[in-house]
């Protein structure tokens, strides 16, 4: 069998890669098949038997960023990432966004694509320390507002006025906080 | 140690977990759009997080040679695209916890932790103490609504895919992989089988791991995926009691053994399929005194740019058969 590739050589690379059922695969000589392998086309050889399971996915992304109705910008007002330059259209052209703040710049047009690929667009898990100190306050202040509102209810007004105390002592930590 | 140097737990059917974690840094573009002064910046501010740290170990990736690269990946501590690539990166490796943080592969960082067998929980804890070290000394880029920051979107939220390889050689022959695959898509988690070097390579091995991680915090993606791997694991010790009952499948199980024993020349192929008869045969009783453990090694060792990583004049595949063949009965000879 010759190389897909030059059509020169023998094949003796027969690479395959099955992902969601979906198989692709190439013989190729060994030239060809290192070429193929640095440019990125198959993955390494050697490695090849512990894929990374974050490419499967980016591929699928990459259409679904392009779905024009996530993308409907009036030509002219063409707004870039102060971080990083980026256009929106360069992000869908590459499917990722350009830097962390492209999140921020472009949170509108992203919001539906990431609804699409997660199904949510709220984080629940692990933060960062410097915002778990604040997701605490946060949680702290409505429970506080909550005790507040019953305190006035049931007409318990010194505990009304100690609880406002420790509710405006921790707001404005809160906000200090705030970067 | 290595994962595949170390005894895991359910080893006859899980042969190592991984959880992984991505991480990039606030104030620095991605991929592309990061200069390489910048990306010079981003190594030496992590490698300054576990300078001093006689756990965490820094290698220059980018200045060793290609061969070294894509034996690093054999050993699953890194990934084929970050081995391949020439631009700048680093690894900072801890053996004692069998953690591996790419710097600069995708994003920024990737941390990951890889265990042999099944141990998605002690992978999980060990990945978040090295971000916790990350964490305390850089600003890594988070969203309080989108979570952690990443390159692609498809990472948001914890960043993290959990993923367990699985050898499932009776569901593969019962016919049962379709199925399964269908059933895992439909509760978001992701199948992809192993075949890597070689025509027809059959491991019978597969990566399970998990496809949405926005909305969901690290210990629901681990419980969900250790309930799903469990399942899995019944069906197919149940499925290989029947195999053992055959008597044309141990005649199978024995001839790939004797062929590990004597043959001369092993390619890759050929290796990937001893390895699915002989670990089976081993996990049924059928062979005695090999384990699972050796025959893990030797299917890592047996990549062709471990073995030329390890030995010299492996340069032509027909020296590197021969390496490999001799590799394997060093192995069972221990
Ligand atoms: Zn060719
Ligand atoms: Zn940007």
């Amino acid at each position: 069998m010759l190389c897909e590739k030059c059509k020169k050589n023998e094949a003796v690379v027969f690479y395959k890669e099955t992902v969601n059922g979906k198989t692709k695969s190439m013989a190729l000589c060994e030239k060809c098949a290192r070429e193929a392998e640095d440019a990125g086309e198959i993955k390494g050889m050697s490695g090849g038997f512990f894929e990374d399971t974050f490419a499967g996915v980016n591929s699928i992304f990459g259409s679904l960023f392009g779905l024009p109705q996530y993308h409907q910008k009036a030509i002219g007002e063409t707004e870039k990432c102060t971080l990083c330059g980026a256009t929106f259209d360069d992000l869908v052209r590459e499917g990722k966004a350009g830097c962390p703040e492209c999140y921020k710049t472009f949170s509108d047009e992203l919001s539906g694509t990431i609804a699409k690929i997660h199904g949510t667009t709220s984080h629940t898990g692990n933060a960062p320390a410097r915002f778990r100190a604040g997701r605490e306050k946060k949680r702290q202040i409505a429970s506080l507002e909550a005790e507040l509102k019953e305190a006035v209810a049931s007409e318990e007004y010194e505990k009304a006025a100690e609880l406002r105390d420790r509710l405006k002592e921790l707001k404005s930590d809160a906000e200090k906080d705030g970067e | 140690m290595l994962w595949f140097e170390m005894n895991g737990k359910d080893s006859d059917v899980v042969v190592s977990s991984r959880v992984r974690l991505a991480r990039n840094l606030a104030d620095y573009p991605f991929g592309d759009r990061l200069n390489e002064p910048s990306a010079k910046e981003i190594i030496e501010k992590v490698k300054g997080v576990f300078d001093g740290k006689d756990d965490y170990k820094f290698t220059d990736f980018a200045s060793l040679d290609k061969i070294s690269r894509s034996a690093e990946a054999a050993r699953h501590k890194v990934s084929p695209e970050f081995a391949a690539s020439d631009s700048p990166r680093a690894l900072i490796e801890s053996d004692s916890k069998n953690t591996y943080i790419m710097v600069l592969e995708e994003d920024h960082i990737r941390i990951q932790s890889v265990k042999p067998g099944f141990a998605l929980e002690e992978a999980l804890d060990a990945a978040f103490e090295a971000d916790g070290m990350i964490d305390s000394a850089l600003r890594v880029a988070y969203d309080e609504k989108l979570g952690y920051l990443t390159h692609c979107p498809t990472n948001l939220g914890t960043g993290m895919r959990a993923s367990v390889m699985m050898f499932l050689p009776a569901l593969t022959y019962a016919g049962g992989m379709r199925s399964l695959q269908n059933g895992l898509g439909k509760i978001g988690l992701t199948i992809r089988g192993m075949d890597g070097e070689g025509s027809n390579a059959d491991g019978c091995l597969y990566q399970i791991s998990n496809q949405v991680t926005l909305g969901t915090s690290e210990d629901e993606i681990v419980s969900k995926l250790s309930k799903i791997v469990e399942n899995i694991e019944e069906q197919e010790r149940t499925l290989r009691k029947k195999l053992k009952e055959d008597a044309r499948f141990e005649d199978r199980v024995m001839r790939a053994y004797g062929t590990m024993l004597y043959a001369t020349l092993i390619d890759t192929n050929e290796l990937t399929k001893l390895y699915a008869d002989v670990r089976l045969g081993v996990s049924l009783g059928l062979i005695e005194n090999v384990t699972t453990r050796q025959l893990d090694e030797m299917l890592v060792c047996g990549m062709s740019g471990v073995l030329m990583s390890e030995a010299e004049n492996v340069r032509t595949p027909a020296q590197r058969d021969r390496a490999r063949a001799d590799m394997i009965r060093k192995k069972l000879a221990k």
